[in-house]
């Protein structure tokens, strides 16, 4: 059934109009991604307007590949000016920069063009192998629960803004406001359109997150007349244009460290599926733990290639993780995943755990593109490499006003209404003032993403049964509401980690809370599972007793707030 | 105004615009069949928004008044702010036009005009930069536009210009 559904996508995928589109796709979220500033979200949700004439398949491959090519486009930038081209290179700047430096920019470009590659390509594996199975588990899924799923998925984002959790909350909800707006998903009432016919159809959402996201980052991004007239980055050389990426002996070093790939990659999967959290903190974990783990620590920043490969195998491996929770529960993993989930909306497409089920050669097209763009990738990266030094020779002042009057022509494109024009209008000034601000805009973007999705499963929670309990009462909705709460809590246990006394219990709590739902869920896998967890719980309490409750040494990384 | 200030404000915005909202969701009509009436979600949001802001304003006042310079290199007053701000507010004010126009020059006249304008404000307009900039716009929007109407089949905005030829 499987190899049909494969092989049945693969049909659907191979033709010349899809595969070259698949490669401009590749190539512009590579120069996307080279482009410092320039986020990958922004990539994404900038090429939706010309996908929405094509067939399903061929627009959502082309978007996949634009999503893997600025995957791996920042790493080009970081390693040959030290300025990340994406925020899920930073980590990539700490030893490639360095090792360019030292005359090993081959050596620095190739480790890094294949550690992305490897890291793709389990990614798209544990993809194509675990996204249905999660989708069985989904399936287990009432309203009750999809809608507690929903409010844990905007409390981790909202986590995720650290000291700002407040803002972020206030993000988060702002943004399921913003989709309340119009009229109402299950009856069809006006609500909150003040009389304004155009206020009445609701804000187009993709109107909402170009507005947010790219014309605000623009906008942001000139504020400095200097600055923006200044070319992207100054440390391109001539010396640059010609370096040959050395593909063999970056093959070597990277299957020395086959382990430290592996790992990273799965800390990039985790990552991706952990609703918020994106390539911008995988890269930074996965660095962190390449260190911790190395036999030679003190090598990191001077231009070692396991700095190189931990942070570029986990950075593509991400959206792996991401696009699994996508796909099997219609919950974006992070604000990347959130812009193709808006894709597949326009595309008529709806993520759900019956959708592998009922939609497998669609499903199985957006694993395989995935997949095969991870080869195009590898192709066009060596290339292109003329194109990614010359790109961040342009003036950001240019490449500002060329973007906001594609974004003028695009989104109007998108339902051929001039009111979304407004909405761009609108939510650019409610960004530019959110930066300004420092609220967070993964959380409401996720709102504005998931509030129609909350919203009817709280319509059809209700329309079963009126008792509210439910929400709290049933395995899966008390196990999201537990998993929730902690991680509200968490910035707060951050913040007195090591100064106070109560932040020793906060592990072990978790553990034995998130174990009451696993046991109630009965079958002997997750009983299992919930004893393993009270069991670390208690050797965790155990331990910190045996220590005379001592604080343990933090050396936790700084992990930066996730943008996309 | 220091940062606390600014915070207490937006807190103090938050709870008025909140007030407003939650006041319009009187005027949502609940059909006699469903469940869930339509108010309901919005409600829950609102209520839930409020408690987030009185939180925010909370914390704004307990923080007391910030010591930290918040954008150093502004310099005070209505002048200082609009030269902090003047790229943005030119790209605001040019989109904008560029929105109104809209029915008279169309995307295709408009997106240049808009896109050669801003360049010509951001950038400048010394030495060879008018000609680049010009050549910029025509490519780039006029790419976009060609690809659009000809290629997806997108019906953008003619404008009264246009459609006089």
């Amino acid at each position: 059934m499987v190899i049909e559904n494969v092989i049945a996508a693969f049909n659907e995928l191979a033709t010349v109009h899809t595969v070259l589109l698949m490669l401009i796709g590749v190539a512009g979220g590579l120069i996307a991604g080279a482009i410092p500033g320039f986020t990958i979200a922004m990539a994404i949700v900038l090429t939706l307007p010309f996908t929405f004439s094509m067939p399903a398949v061929q627009g959502i491959a082309t978007m996949v590949s634009v999503l893997v090519g600025g995957l791996s486009g920042g790493l080009m930038a970081g390693i040959l000016t030290g300025i990340p081209g994406t925020p899920s290179s930073v980590a990539t700047t700490f030893d490639g920069y360095p090792m360019a430096q030292k005359g090993k920019a081959g050596l620095a470009l190739g480790i890094g063009v294949w550690s992305s590659f490897f890291g793709g390509i389990i990614s798209a594996i544990l993809l194509m192998t675990l996204a249905p199975q999660l989708a069985n588990i989904g399936l287990e899924f009432q309203p009750w629960d999809y809608f507690m799923l929903v409010m844990f998925a905007l409390t981790i984002t909202a986590s995720l803004a650290g000291k700002n959790l407040v803002k972020g909350l206030i993000a988060g909800v702002a943004g399921l406001l913003v989709r309340a707006v119009g009229e109402d998903e299950a009856v069809g009432m006006a609500r909150l359109d003040f009389g304004s016919d155009a206020l009445l159809q609701g804000f187009d959402f993709i109107a909402v997150l170009i507005g947010l996201f790219a014309f605000s980052r623009l906008l942001h991004d000139v504020r400095d007349p200097a600055s923006a007239r200044k070319r992207l980055s100054s440390n391109t050389s001539g010396e640059n244009l010609s370096v040959k990426i050395e593909h063999l002996a970056a093959l070597v070093v990277i299957l020395k460290h086959w382990t430290l790939l592996i790992r990273s990659a799965l800390i990039g999967v985790f990552t991706g599926v952990l609703p918020g959290a994106g390539g911008s903190i995988a890269n930074i974990l996965a660095y962190d733990q390449a260190k911790k783990t190395s036999k030679n620590p003190e090598k990191f920043g001077t231009g070692t290639p396991e700095g190189i490969i931990a942070p570029e195998s986990s950075n593509n491996a991400v959206e792996g993780g991401a696009l699994m929770t996508l796909m099997a529960l219609g919950i974006p993993g992070d604000v990347t995943a959130a812009v193709m989930l808006g894709a597949l909306l326009v595309h008529d497409i709806v993520p759900s755990p019956t959708f592998i089920a009922e939609e497998p050669v669609l499903a199985y097209s957006i694993f395989l593109s995935f997949f095969a763009a991870t080869f195009m990738m590898l192709g066009l990266q060596s290339g292109m490499l003329r194109v990614f030094v010359l790109v961040t020779r342009v003036r950001m002042y240019m490449l500002a006003a060329i973007i906001l009057g594609l974004c003028g022509i695009g989104v109007f494109a998108i339902n051929n209404v001039e009111f979304d024009l407004w909405t761009l209008l609108w939510f650019g000034i409610l960004g530019v003032f959110m930066r300004q601000f420092g609220f967070p805009f993964a959380p409401m973007i996720l709102g504005v993403v998931l509030g129609n999705i909350a919203e009817l499963n709280l319509a059809r929670a209700v329309a079963i049964s009126t008792d509210l309990t439910l929400f709290v009462t049933r395995p899966w909705a008390l196990f999201f509401l537990i998993v929730a709460l902690f991680s509200a809590v968490f910035p707060v246990y951050q913040a007195y980690r090591g100064t106070q006394k109560w932040t020793l219990f906060y592990l072990p709590v978790a553990c034995f809370a998130v174990a009451g739902p696993l046991f109630m869920m009965g079958g002997v896998p997750r009983t299992v599972l919930a004893g393993v967890v009270v069991m670390f719980g208690a050797y965790t309490l155990w331990k910190r007793a045996q220590a005379g409750w001592a604080f343990e040494r933090d050396d936790a990384p700084e992990l930066p707030v996730s943008e996309g | 105004m220091s940062r606390l200030n600014k915070d207490a404000v937006i807190a103090i915005f938050l709870l008025v615009a909140s007030g407003i909202l939650f006041w319009s969701t009187f005027s949502i009509r609940t059909p006699d069949y469903g469940v869930l009436s339509p108010a309901a979600w919005p409600r829950v949001i609102i209520i839930a928004l409020t408690l987030l802001s009185f939180i925010y304003l909370f914390q704004s006042l307990k923080a007391g008044p910030s010591t930290a310079a918040a954008d150093a290199d502004r310099q005070p007053g209505i002048r200082g702010w609009f030269i902090y701000w003047q790229n943005p507010i030119y790209c605001f004010a040019l989109f904008l036009a560029y929105l109104l126009t809209l029915p008279i020059l169309g995307s295709l006249i408009g997106g240049l005009a808009f896109v050669f304008t801003l360049m010509c404000v951001l950038g400048g307009i010394s030495g060879n930069k008018l000609i680049l900039h010009a050549a910029l716009s025509l490519v780039t929007v006029g790419g976009m536009w060609v690809i659009f109407t000809y290629g997806l089949g997108v019906i953008l905005p003619p404008g009264i210009i246009f459609s006089a030829f």
